[in-house]
């Protein structure tokens, strides 16, 4: 398939000019999680049928074909034919061939991701054939000349006016911009076209071995009319969406309505097996036949992924889309930045799979990790976790931009000129530089400072003041070394400062190795895996160097990088182990704390102290799986805590992203800040540096009269000199 | 061939279901835009119907016939009424489209979603449940399993091929700006009426 090069950035900006757009998903997000809860109330334990399902799916891509085969047999069995296609083009070949065989003109079509992934419509229009989409949303889109922007609900970017216009374009008379009577309209318009029309062609949301049915879940009854009325029936079916036994559709419709539409079961929900009567006019006179029915197997890139040890993965998918109604870029910008009709995380996958490599680089960069999708994902896919596979895999395959390539190899992993130039930055900031934070940068970089204020780098990092903040323990009960990271070292030394004074609280000896450097998170992330693997030989040196009883990062994001050596270099016969021993050590600072102070009885809410509300950062609560304990650690130290909306929601920092795509990171911070000003909270805490950032510089421009800070901090005040 | 409508009685569980869980199932329906009629014995259905018939002001009306509307003489009752029935496939392919009601009877009911099970391998079903903009069905009200789950034990043993499915609530959308809207494609009202008396003359 051809790949324009697309400016990536310029469309971001229009989605975001778009009000109608902005509005819609703005609700909908809001409304999503609450009516999804709802829905699963009487459905018994949701990680229950998560596992199941997911169990199910990885029961069957390890041998799917043998599933395919005897879902060919069975449905070849029972009447059907069943064509097996490798690419688009041999579906589109075959569909062509069946309509001249069979005389057919009219087609009408209930929804099919399969077949707009490899644009059908459009080749059976170039053939001929008049083919008219009947759900109600992809006859919108397809009216409009569009792409769908959403999975499950094609036209949530448009508003009722606009499809007002489009009605009233397509029916040649004027249409009022109201719901239920454009509803009506279009039950009139595309009846005529079921009556009318010589074949059906459907999709399907499983098909079944056992005995080579499949299974439509749908809500209009176009999908019961286009496998009804016309004499001949067309499924085209994806690999991914086999499934071995009738039972196991049970899975699927536990989970599916109920994630997809917050529903406990659609309107229709409807399993075919071999065709069946038909009624067809001949002579005037209607006769009952027997319906021709084909189902379409199709490959396009699917039994690769089922072959590819880590992407088999996307078989778990069961195209609900509740991972694009949590995710913070999708619900801002919507479906069509995507590129081509799979949406948000779980569609940049697919379309890497499906329409190649080249596609997926110019919107990879959209996914943020902040692993929000992983908590609704009914397959339980690591929908960033592939990303950033296929991140590594596309640099593997074809290198880095030249310049981030050099700033990597030669800055990054060199830790003496990378904060030589740190250091550097801090005196080159200053004509910019307001307190502590950047308020303002010239022209082409305004935007990064619009509604948030960017962080200076301190003027003594916390490498230099070690000396002066280690206090000489006795006799310690622990040996610890502090990894601070870059964010704590050279922006926030204070923190490190704080984590200090904590920790040799506890009795506990406190080192900095000078030798460590960046964690490795922003060059992981963008797929330089040979460079991460420098870097964390590096660190490894560093900290092990001074045989540590632990070692305690402040930052989630450091401490998941540096447990992580032990997967990067597992290949690796001289670090590998020592990655591995290392790892055991790995503790984040805030459940370290933590079990500490329960030890010593000292884990017990206090009071008095200040109104404070805490965020989750991502990688804190959905990586490392922490989220009591900082809360804990809050009440011990007297604060009053508040829960606040969203807690767990990404801030929009996420690394580079933040600053790269700030346009897009603005409006969720936006959402943050708002949420922290309705607790009427005074200081918002957090435990990551990477958030501590971005909400810092939020506050700073539109809430200024709350601080941020780490919980290390907010302790550390705590503690008696 | 063995079609499932006339097979999955055999399989359909003793224990674990039944009229106690009759009022689940009545109220899921109901959250989903169902018109529940329950009533005792053959001679109301027929009542609850005609109440339906006249507040439509129905004139046409396309019939699959199962045994509960045969004990209710629905078929007959319509008539007396004024209506015009038909209840052949040739006639309802012909009338489908333009009749007012829609009736069929359907297997069992699912109390965890409020959805009915029906197969529809019959074409003349598929016309009558799709095609009017009210469809109305006959159900047992013993005949009520607790879940999916459980519905797919019957199915499992009981669908080999053919053309069966759940229907829950009348056809609706979402599509335009998110307002549900009743009633796209397929039937805008969607009324079970439920019969506590078993149907003389055994299975289906």
């Amino acid at each position: 398939m051809e790949t324009e090069t697309r400016n990536l950035r310029k469309e971001i900006s229009e989605k975001l000019k778009d009000q109608t757009l902005r509005d819609a998903l703005g609700r909908f997000s809001e409304a999503y999680p609450i009516a999804r809860a709802k829905a699963y109330e009487n459905a018994g334990d949701i990680e229950t049928l998560r596992g199941a399902l997911r169990q199910m799916k990885i029961d069957t891509v390890k041998r799917i074909e043998e599933v395919a085969d005897r879902f060919e047999a069975e449905a070849t069995k029972r009447g059907a034919k069943v064509f097996r296609a490798k690419t688009g083009n041999d579906v589109k070949e075959y569909l062509v061939n069946l309509c001249k065989e069979k005389g057919v003109r009219r087609i009408v079509k209930s929804k099919s991701m399969a077949s707009e992934e490899i644009d059908l419509s459009k080749n059976l229009e170039t053939a001929g054939i008049y083919t008219t989409e009947t759900d109600l949303g992809e006859w919108i889109v397809a009216l409009a000349g569009q792409k769908p922007s959403h999975m499950v609900m094609p036209a949530i970017h448009l508003s009722r006016f606009q499809v007002a216009e489009y009605f009233s374009k397509e029916l040649r008379t004027d249409i009022p911009p109201d719901i239920a009577f454009m509803v009506q309209a279009a039950r009139k318009e595309l009846r005529e076209k079921f009556l009318q029309a010589d074949m059906g062609i459907s999709g399907a949301n499983f098909g079944i071995a056992e005995n080579g049915a499949i299974g439509l879940v749908t809500n209009e009854g176009n999908a019961r009319m286009v496998t009804t009325l016309p004499r001949i029936h067309v499924v085209i079916i994806g690999y991914e969406k086999l499934i071995p036994a009738i039972k196991d559709a049970a899975a699927i419709l536990k989970v599916l309505p109920r994630s997809a539409t917050a529903q406990l079961m659609t309107s229709y929900m409807t399993m075919i097996a071999g065709p069946t009567p038909a009624m067809v006019k001949r002579d005037g006179k209607w006769v009952e036949e027997e319906r021709e029915m084909h189902i379409i197997l199709l490959d396009n890139g699917r039994l690769r992924a089922a072959h590819d040890d880590k992407f088999k993965e996307i078989y778990q998918c069961v195209r609900c889309a509740a991972c694009l109604n949590v995710c913070p870029v999708y619900t801002l910008i919507g479906g069509h930045v995507y590129g081509h009709i799979y949406a948000g995380g779980i569609g940049a996958i697919l379309t890497a799979f499906l329409h190649g490599m080249r596609e997926f680089e110019q919107f990879q960069e959209l996914c943020i990790g902040c692993r929000r999708c992983t908590t609704v994902c009914p397959g339980k896919i690591d929908i960033p976790g592939l990303i950033e596979e296929l991140r590594i895999r596309n640099v593997k395959e074809k290198g880095l931009p030249f310049l981030l390539k050099q700033t990597f190899e030669n800055v990054v992993s060199n830790r003496k000129l990378f904060h030589g130039l740190l250091r550097l930055a801090a005196i080159g900031q200053k004509p910019f530089q307001s307190g502590r934070l950047i308020r303002h940068l010239p022209l082409f970089l305004a935007g990064m400072a619009k509604d948030r204020s960017l962080p200076a780098i301190a003027d003594t990092p916390l490498r230099d003041r070690i000396g002066k903040i280690t206090k000489k323990i006795d006799k310690p009960v622990k040996r610890v070394v502090f990894f601070s990271g870059c964010t704590i070292d050279f922006v926030f030394p204070e923190t490190g400062e704080s984590v200090f004074k904590v920790l040799q609280e506890l009795n506990m000896e406190v080192l900095f190795p000078e030798g460590q450097s960046c964690c490795g998170k922003p060059v992981i992330a963008l797929g330089d895996v040979e460079t991460t693997k420098k870097i964390a030989r590096e660190n490894i040196r560093a900290l092990m160097e001074m045989n540590p009883d632990g070692i305690i990062a402040a930052c989630p994001t450091c401490t998941e990088s540096l447990q992580h050596y032990a997967e990067l270099l597992k290949d690796d016969p001289e670090w590998g182990p020592k990655a591995e021993t290392m790892a055991k050590k790995v503790r984040e600072f805030c459940s370290f704390v933590a079990e500490e102070y329960g030890k010593r009885g000292r884990l017990t809410k206090t009071g008095g102290g200040p109104k404070v509300i805490y965020h989750d950062s991502c990688h804190m609560k959905r990586v490392l799986m922490i989220d009591k304990e900082p809360r804990q650690l809050l009440e011990a130290a007297g604060c009053e805590l508040i829960e606040m909306k969203d807690a767990d929601k990404c801030c929009g920092m996420s690394g580079i992203f933040g600053v790269k795509y700030a346009e897009l990171s603005m409006p969720i911070l936006e959402r943050k800040i708002g949420n922290i000003r309705d607790t009427g909270a005074e200081i918002a805490a957090c435990a990551c540096s990477g958030c501590m950032v971005q909400i810092q510089g939020g506050l700073d421009k539109q809430l200024p009269g709350v601080q941020m800070k780490h919980v290390a901090d907010i302790l550390a005040e705590n503690l008696k000199d | 061939m063995e079609i499932t409508h006339e097979i999955w009685k055999r399989h359909f569980p003793a224990e674990n279901s039944g009229a106690h869980l009759f009022p689940e199932f009545e109220m899921r329906a109901k959250a989903v835009s169902g018109e529940v009629f329950r009533v005792a014995a053959a001679a109301e259905a027929r009542e609850a119907l005609i109440r339906l018939v006249d507040a439509v002001q129905a004139r046409k009306a396309v019939v699959v016939e199962s045994p509960l509307q045969e004990a209710a003489g629905i078929t007959a009752a319509l008539r007396s009424r004024g209506v015009t029935v038909y209840t052949e496939a040739a006639e309802i392919a012909a009338h489908a489209d333009t009749a007012d009601i829609g009736i069929s009877g359907v297997e069992f009911g699912i109390a965890e979603t409020g959805s009915v099970f029906q197969d529809g391998y019959d074409i003349a079903t598929r016309l009558v449940t799709i095609l009017p903009t009210l469809h109305v069905v006959f159900l047992s009200s013993t005949h009520i399993v607790p879940g999916i789950t459980e519905a797919f034990d019957i199915i499992s043993q009981s669908f080999d091929r053919g053309y069966v499915g759940f229907i829950t609530g009348p056809s609706r959308t979402a599509d335009i700006e998110r307002v549900l809207t009743i009633g796209v494609h397929g039937p805008s009202r969607f009324a079970i009426i439920a019969v506590d008396e078993e149907p003389k003359g055994g299975d289906a």
